[in-house]
This record gives structure tokens, sequence and C-alpha cells, in this order.
């Protein structure tokens, strides 16, 4: 750890009280040996931009982020620190507002990747490649993990951003109620579903489950849950052509594994998303979930989890007749410079700072944001961090496999949201829905 | 209560026909069913995440943290001095707008027929996409991300329904008073603000309180005009609790109940007064 | 003196419905401009865009569009049907206690006096699987042995949105309602009393057709805010499950803040609009007959 580490990390763990970031990171800008500490050159400073304001525009799950984001900043340059959280199904409509209005009250945006190219599309997004390749040493842009890199940023050929949080989801299961039951944490959909019914059969009226399924109707949350299934059975959402490849073997098969295993999830799946998943799988009441990486830091921190030291992390299981883990590249978030921006050299410091390996580092390594790994380098930092989920995590991000990012992508992943719903609702069977998915997806993309 | 004494005539106990079991009954049950939510509420303020879901109605024990926390974590407070400010602001706007007009309207028949179904007809359609061309006016005169703008676009939204409450009151005018007050040389100001104004307090009271009510419960707009923390409503601040990573129940309905114990306490205070206003009044 | 309200509606009424009925027929996403003026760009949008009536057949062509403004009249209609029951009922209940009825006011005005987003909450509360009092109830009865998944099956999911929108908006209902008893001339029913008329008898040939224009002002009323529920179906079904409670609100803001299509969303509102217009048209010329037939 830096030197600087250890300041971020010394005054990260003190309670986020999202209110009081602002007056917290202009003390700090004020007492900070500014520009002094060669750990701070790593991040990459180069202008004081005291007196300015920085605004930039974050999701609500990643509100534990702000205070990093804005103390690192205001240390690194000086600048005064403004987040404006949004929920994560506004910040595109709300980026876009932003710039097409002309408001320009925004820096910088965090944004999904999966909407990049509506972004880029729209204006909203500011070409950075060229400050890029500049800073390439500080960068190192080959350092990111698989797909991650070219899948967060790349537009056309051009960068409009640098990755942050480099989501894919693991399956966590907890070890005390697998002992009890005999059981082994699974490999297989197949084994999965052995595993959730087995559990809830025997501990069901304890209130106490064999899997969460996390398939609330918002695209971000059912649709995590469908891909994970959907590259365990070795299915894309597009094929290599760039067509829907829903009604595929491995579609319907993973739509099927949904629905079989749905009984046995916590009531109920379709009303289950990751603010009311994480409380039931910490409280010890469910032998598996499907999540992002940063569930096992909370896991082991005894103020929120009952779980501390009784939980495992395996890859996410495979099925059909494929043997490769393909994890699905579930959420992701990057930070862009807004187009609109009024200082887009210090709002491209932002970004930049935001993606250094110290900084990513620090975050990751901090329990309170929730950020996964998105580099190469930071993996030794993280399996001193998260012993458990690194190796899961290293093992499959290679083959991550993204969701689809055309500029109709949002329409797509409704769709499908809403097929699915019908699904587990009862009112389709899995290839009907995989079928009408197919069709309309055909439909969109003309 | 002043307000029943006062418009209940003697012989309309006759309309009283006993409290009967039954009756007293069915009184109880409605009132169990319009309080049971909020004190559930009360209740998983109280409560820790474990105890919440056990689903059982008491806490096992005081878990007072919660509003320790909700107060640190989320701007309450601010959130709730916003969306105050916002709404009183919107009220007052709505009324200062509406009362003039729908005299003019109902009394000299100004539009006929066609404005006051125009007016209701702005009432119709959904905010969603008007956000964006709303979003851009405020910005244009320079009104984003305040709570005046808010407070301007909460007055107008609510202008319709202030018009449609309003309008019944007027018609029961009467038309002699503002018609000796002409004949004693009053312009219509004068009439408006000595005759009908007076005579219209409750129902201008009550309808105020409708839309006070109406403008600090309004979310889609606020969200979306009002981003930075320093202008954030509270539905809006309410919802963020929504998309956490992990849902604290107990810290949510701590917020709510800040929320909603402000308009409360307002709502017992004015009770009399809208009640009053309606009676006065007469709804038709 | 109509001007100053004029002006207001105008600017922020008349200025987004022509922005809407542009916009309409367009080919247009998010970036579309948002005021129209003859300068290039805004020329260039509209030489560009310009789709003609196709937003509209899209839309009447699209299922899960039309399906949601079925589901949509269904719950207005509903929930303005059970608003008005129960508000009619409690108004009358409390009209006739003797004793509490300033705190039996106060208490059942609590509702109304609730922002929707909390509703959703205290709802989301009570009928959660795991920890809501309901379900904990219903067992602790035994009438059932599993948790029931109130807001997650297509049985149960639209009822008890309906419930939570009918009990925010009762006492509003009863509030109105209650108001217009307390003006009601009591020489009627002294001498309906004294005719020997029944209680019910009094009540549905007297007070209910002086209780009439009150009660359709607020149908009306009702109608509209129910056509325009949104914060209920956001926090607590997201439209779920499958589409069951998609109402055309819900629709409109995903097709417009996620999928950034607002040329169909700008569609979609404007034919909602006349929906909603034509639902509520029988109500209002039943509320001018009444006051008419009352004076």
């Amino acid at each position: 750890m830096t030197e600087l580490d250890v300041r971020l990390s010394n005054r990260l763990n003190a309670p986020v009280t999202r209110r009081r970031f602002m007056r917290g990171a202009a003390s700090v800008a004020l007492a900070g040996p500014l520009l002094t500490n060669p750990a701070l050159m790593r991040l990459g400073a180069a202008a004081d931009y005291s007196g300015e304001t920085l605004r930039f525009l974050v999701i609500n799950p990643h509100a534990g982020s702000i205070e990093p984001l804005s103390a690192a900043f205001a240390e690194l340059t000086g600048a005064t620190v403004e987040a404006v959280t949004v929920p994560y199904d506004q910040v595109t409509a709300q980026a876009t507002l932003d710039v097409v209005s002309g408001a320009n009250e925004m820096d910088v945006f965090q944004y999904w990747y999966v909407d990049k190219e509506a972004l880029v599309r729209d204006g909203v997004l500011m070409d950075i490649t060229d400050r890029i390749e500049a800073d390439a040493d500080l960068i190192d842009p080959d350092d990111f993990l698989g797909a991650l890199y070219d899948t967060y940023t790349l537009v056309d050929g051009r960068r409009h951003g640098l990755p942050y949080d480099g989501d894919t989801h693991v399956l966590f299961y907890n070890e005390a109620i697998l002992e009890r039951n005999g059981l082994k944490p699974p490999t297989t959909w197949d084994e999965y579903f052995n595993v959730a019914k087995a559990v809830t059969e025997a501990e069901g009226h304890n209130g106490i489950y064999g899997a969460l399924m996390m398939c609330k109707q918002f695209p971000i949350i059912i649709g995590s849950t469908f891909a994970n299934r959907l590259g365990g059975f070795g299915g894309d959402f597009l094929d290599a052509s760039g067509k829907p490849a829903l009604a595929s073997d491995a579609g319907i098969a993973a739509a099927q594994a949904m629905l079989n295993a749905a009984p046995y999830a916590t009531p109920t799946p379709l009303e289950t998303e990751f603010g009311n998943a994480i409380p039931v799988f910490l409280g010890g009441q469910a032998a598996m979930i499907e999540f992002w990486t940063d569930l096992g830091t909370w896991a082991e921190d005894p103020e929120q989890s009952a779980i501390v030291g009784q939980w495992g992390v395996v890859p996410m299981p495979v099925g059909g007749g494929n043997t490769v883990n393909r994890p699905a590249l579930n959420a992701g978030w990057s930070f862009g410079v807004s187009a609109g921006s009024h200082n887009p050299d210090m709002a491209w410091e932002f970004v930049r700072m935001s993606a250094t390996k110290d900084f990513h580092i620090s975050v990751l390594t901090n329990n309170k944001t929730g950020v996964d790994p998105t580099r190469r380098s930071a993996m030794e930092a993280y399996r001193g961090f998260a012993p458990k989920q690194a190796d899961a995590v290293e093992e499959a991000i290679e083959n991550a496999f993204p969701w689809p990012t055309k500029p109709e992508s949002p329409e797509l992943m409704q769709v499908l949201t809403d097929q699915l719903g019908l699904m587990l609702a009862g009112d389709k069977t899995p290839e009907q829905a995989m079928t009408d998915a197919q069709a309309e997806w055909e439909r969109i993309l003309g | 209560m002043s307000a029943d004494s006062t418009f209940r005539s003697e012989p309309d106990r006759l309309r009283f026909t006993g409290w009967t079991p039954l009756r007293w009954l069915a009184t109880l049950a409605a009132v169990l069913f319009f309080v049971f939510p909020v004190v559930f509420l009360v209740m998983v303020s109280l409560k820790t995440q474990s105890d919440i879901a056990t689903g059982g109605f008491f806490p096992t024990e005081l878990f007072w943290q919660n509003y320790s926390d909700a107060f640190a974590s989320v701007a309450v407070d601010l959130y709730l001095r916003n969306s105050a400010l916002a709404a009183v602001i919107g009220a007052a706007i709505t009324l200062l707008l509406a009362v003039p007009a729908t005299h003019a309207m109902i009394r000299f028949k100004v539009g006929g027929r066609f404005l006051p179904g125009f007016v209701l007809a702005t009432y119709v359609a959904p905010p969603i996409v008007a956000l964006f061309p709303l979003f851009f006016l405020l910005k244009e005169i320079g009104l984003n991300n305040s709570i005046i703008g808010l407070g301007i676009v909460y007055g107008v939204m609510n202008l319709p329904v202030a018009f449609w409450l309003l309008s019944s009151f007027v018609r029961r005018l009467p038309v002699e008073l503002e018609e000796a007050a002409y004949i004693d040389g009053a312009s219509y100001f004068g009439v408006l603000r000595r005759v009908a104004i007076p005579l219209l307090m409750p129902g201008i009271v009550s309808t105020g309180i409708i839309c006070l009510i109406l403008a600090y419960n309004e979310f889609l707009l606020g969200a979306f005009l009002n981003k930075p923390d320093a202008t954030k409503t509270l539905p809006t601040g309410l919802a963020l609790y929504q998309g956490d990573r992990q849902l604290r129940y107990g810290q949510m309905a701590v917020a709510s109940l800040a929320g909603i114990a402000p308009v409360y306490v307002l709502a017992t205070f004015f009770q009399r007064w809208l009640i009053r206003g309606l009676t006065s009044g007469g709804v038709k | 003196m109509v001007t100053p309200m004029l002006a207001g509606l105008i600017v922020f009424a008349v200025y987004p419905f022509i922005y809407l009925v542009i916009l309409s027929l367009m080919k247009a996403n998010l970036a579309a401009p948002f005021f129209l003026d003859f300068s290039d760009r805004s020329l260039e949008f509209l030489a560009d865009s310009y789709v003609g009536l196709a937003n509209f057949s899209d839309a009447i062509g699209d299922t899960r569009y039309t399906d949601s403004l079925w589901r949509s009249v269904l719950y207005a209609l509903v929930t303005t049907a059970g608003a008005l029951i129960l508000g009619v009922a409690v108004a009358v209940l409390v009209d006739r206690a003797v004793k509490g009825r300033s705190l039996l006011r106060t208490l059942i005005l609590l509702p109304l006096m609730t922002p929707p987003v909390t509703v959703a909450v205290m709802w989301q509360l009570l009928l959660m699987p795991s920890g809501g009092w309901l379900n904990s109830f219903l067992m602790d009865l035994t009438v059932i042995s599993q948790p029931v998944s109130f807001l997650g099956t297509s049985t149960y999911a639209l009822p008890f949105l309906c419930l939570a929108d009918i009990w925010q908006w009762s006492p509003f209902v009863a509030l109105m309602t209650y108001a217009a008893l307390q003006t009601q001339p009591a020489d009627v029913y002294e001498a309906a009393r004294l005719d020997g008329a029944s209680g019910f008898r009094i009540f549905r040939s007297i007070t209910l057709p002086m209780l009439a224009p009150a009660l359709f002002a607020v149908a009306v009323l009702k109608l509209v805010i129910g056509f325009k529920v949104f914060d209920l179906v956001f926090v607590l079904t997201a439209g779920g499950p499958g589409q069951d409670t998609r109402l055309t609100t819900f629709h409109i803001y995903q097709e417009a803040i996620q999928q950034f299509d607002m040329g169909a969303a700008a569609a979609q509102t404007l034919l909602f609009a006349v929906m909603v217009g034509l639902i509520t048209l029988p109500f209002t010329a039943a509320h001018d007959y009444a006051e008419r037939r009352l004076s």
C-alpha cells in the first residue's frame, strides 16, 4: 500500500455521510500538501483546480464511491467536487437531458456500457481517444481485464470513457447450510437446481431456502440472472453476425433453468432484487446467490453479516454441452467526460484518476464502494482483500461475454425482461418466451 | 368541534339513527384500515434489519438507531425543507392565479363552455414527455435546479385541480352582494378583494391545502428537474433508498415518517379549516 | 382576470403540448431539440425525422401498449369505484359518529397526506413475502402454509396495487363527501323521517341524489389521478409480474426514459390523453347534469 492508499483508506473507512462529503472534501483540499506527494503523481496529478467545482453524475448504488472519489480528486487538484446521485435506471436519460438541453451542469457522467452507443450517438460523451493515448503510460490500457476495456468504452473505434467498476457475477454459497445438508457447491446448473431443491425441501419451513434468484423486472436485475445461465449453457445474446440468438438451444435451456429453480428460491424471484436479496443472504437464510463479487466483502463484515467466515464462492455453473466458464458482464460502469463540460481538462483528470491503478485498488479494497476489479495488476491487492472471490473472478473473466450494446439495447433488454417475467409468472413456456423475444428482437433490429 | 355546531342545525339530529354495535364495528374497521399501514411503518422504524425479516408486528427490541442513521445517511431534513418550500410556493402561485381566474370564468362566463373544458384537459396527459420541454424552459429562465422553479411548475400544474375545486365554491357565492358593491361604485378588483375573496376564504383554504399536498407528494418532475442534493425533494430522496445496495427498511421507514409527520401535524391543525372550508362552500 | 392563469397554462401546458404533437410525428430520441424555432438545427430535425403517423400506427399495433391502455382503464375505474364506495361509507359513518369526530377525521385523512412513494413503501412492507406483515399474519392463522408473493403473482399483483391506491384516495372522497353531507338541508330529512321512511330509503332517495354533484366531481378528479398513477407502480412492481401491472404511464416512462424513443412516447401520450378524455367525459356530463338538476 502506498502512503496515499493508507490515507485514503483511513478516511474511507469512516462512516459515509453523503451529505457531508463536500465539506469534508473541501477541508481536505485545504489541509492536504498539494502535489508534493509522489504517490499522488501516480494518480496523474498535473493541474491545480483550486476554486473550481467539478460535478459528476453517479448512480445510487455507487453512493459509497462518492466520498473516495471526491476526497482524492480534491486532494489531487484542489477542486471542489459535487456529486449528483440518481437512480440507476434514470442515469442515461439524465445525462442526455443535461447535454441536449444545453443545461450542461455536469462535467463527468457515470454510464452503463450497454447504453454507450446511444450516448455517443446523441453526443453526450466526449471522444477521449487522444487523451488516453497521450497518457497511455499512466493509464496502461493493456492492463484492463479481458474484453472489459473495449466493451465498456469503444464505439466505432473511438474511446469514450474509462472503466470504473468491472462487474461480473459469481456464485456465492453458505457453507453452513450446504454442509448440514450434505451438499457441495454446484458446478453445473443441474447441480444448482438439486442443491436449491434439497435445501428448500429440508429447511424451507424454517424460512431457509436453497437459492436467491433476483428476477425483479428491471433489465439489469432479471437480465443478469438470465445472462448467467445463457453463458453457462454456451449461448450469446447476439450471434457473430449480430443476429438475435435467444431462440437457440442455449437460450431456451437458460430460461428453462430459471423456471425450474424458481419454486425453490426465496419467495419470490419476481420480487427479488439486490436491495432485498443481500440482507437475506447475509442473514444466513439462503444457500446460494448469484451476485457481483463485492458481496463477499460485506459477508465478512460482522456489522452487516451473520455469516462471517461461513461462505464460499465458485464461478458461475455451466450446463448442457458447455464446459467453459463464461460469466456475463452484468452491469458494468465507467466514467466519461460530458460533451457539455465547462472544463473538459479537469473532467478528464477526474475520469483518468478514477481509472488509475492506485485509485482503483483503493476503492476495490474498500468495503463501502462495491467496486469490482477492472485491472490485472489489481488482482494481487484484491487477492489479499478478498481471497475467495479473486480466484473465481480471475478464472472466468477472460472469457466474459457482454450484453448487447447497440443503440436499441435498452429496448431489446426490456423486451427480454418482459418475456422472462411472463414466463416466471406462469403465462408462457420458456420456449414460447424465447421465441417471442427473438421475434421482437428481430423486428426491433430490422 | 365548532365547525360541526355551526353547520348542523337542530332538527338535524333526527338524521342520527343510533350508534349501533354494527356501526361501531364498521367505524373501527375503517379507522384500522386507514391507520394500520402507518402504524406498521412506525413499528418497522424501530426494528433491526433481522427483526424486520421475521414479519412480526411489534419490534422484539426497540432499535432507535434507525433514527440517527437515517438522518445521517440521507439529508432528510434538507429534502423536507425543499419539499415544503416548493409546495408552499406552488400552492401560493396556484391560488394567486386560480382564484381571480375561476371567479371571472364562472361569474362572467369568460370562455363559455370551451375554457373550463380546456383547463381540465391540460391536467389529463401524464407529464413524462412534457418533462423535457419543461426542463428546457426552466433552464432558459435560469430556474432549473431551484426550489422556485419547481414551485412554479407545481403551481401551474395544479391550476386545473384548483379550478375544478374552486368553481363550485364560486357558483354558490350570492351574486347580490357583489352587485350591491358594484352599485356602490366598487371596481372589479375591489369587489373581488372585499366581497368575493372573504366569502370564498374557506374554499380557498381547502383548495390551497389540497394543492399543497399534491405538490408536496409529487415525484417524477421533482426527480428530473431538481437533481443536486441541495434542491432535491423528499419523494425523490425517499426513492433513492429503493436503489440502495441493501434496502434498509428501518431507515426507509424513518425517512418516510419524517416526511409525513409535518403534513400530519399540518392536517390536524388545519383540519378544522379544511372541513369548514369544504362545508360552507359545499362541493358540488 | 383569466389572463395570468391562461398565460401560465399556455407556457407550461400548451407549449409542452405543441412539442408533444410535433414530436409524435417524428422519429426522435432523447437528442431531439427541445425548442423548435427556425434555426437550421430545428429545420433539419423536422425535415429528417418526419415519419407522419407511423408512431401512432406503431402504438396501436403494439399489444404491449394497447394492453396497458385497457389495464389503465380498468385500474382507473376500479380504484375510482372502490374509493367512492369506501369514501362515502366512511363519510357517512363519521358524519353519524357522536364523539371523537375530529379525531376520526384526522386519522382517516392520514393516507391522503402520505406521498405516494411512501404509500408504496408502506404496502411493500406489508406485502413482502419474507418479513411482510400480511404473510406472517396469514401464516399464523394457518390460512396459508407458504408465503404468498402478493406482488409477484398474476392473480394478486393488480388487485393489491388497486388496494394501495384505494387506501390512499378513499379519504379524499370521504373528505369531499363529508363536507357535502354537512351542507345538506336538514328539513328534508325531517320531513322524510316524519313520513316514516327507513334509514336506507332516506339514504337512497334523499342523501344520494343530493350528494350526486359532489360525488361526480370527485369521481372525475379521482379518475384522472388514477389514470396518471406512476409512483406506486414504479416502486411496488415495476410493471410486473410479466406485464400484469404495466399501466400506460409506466409504459410511457419506460419508452421515454429507458428506451429513449421520444417519438413513440409522445404519440402514446396523446392517444392516452384521448382515452382518458373519453372515459372521463360521461362523468363530467353527469356532473353537469346532476348540478343542473339540483339547482
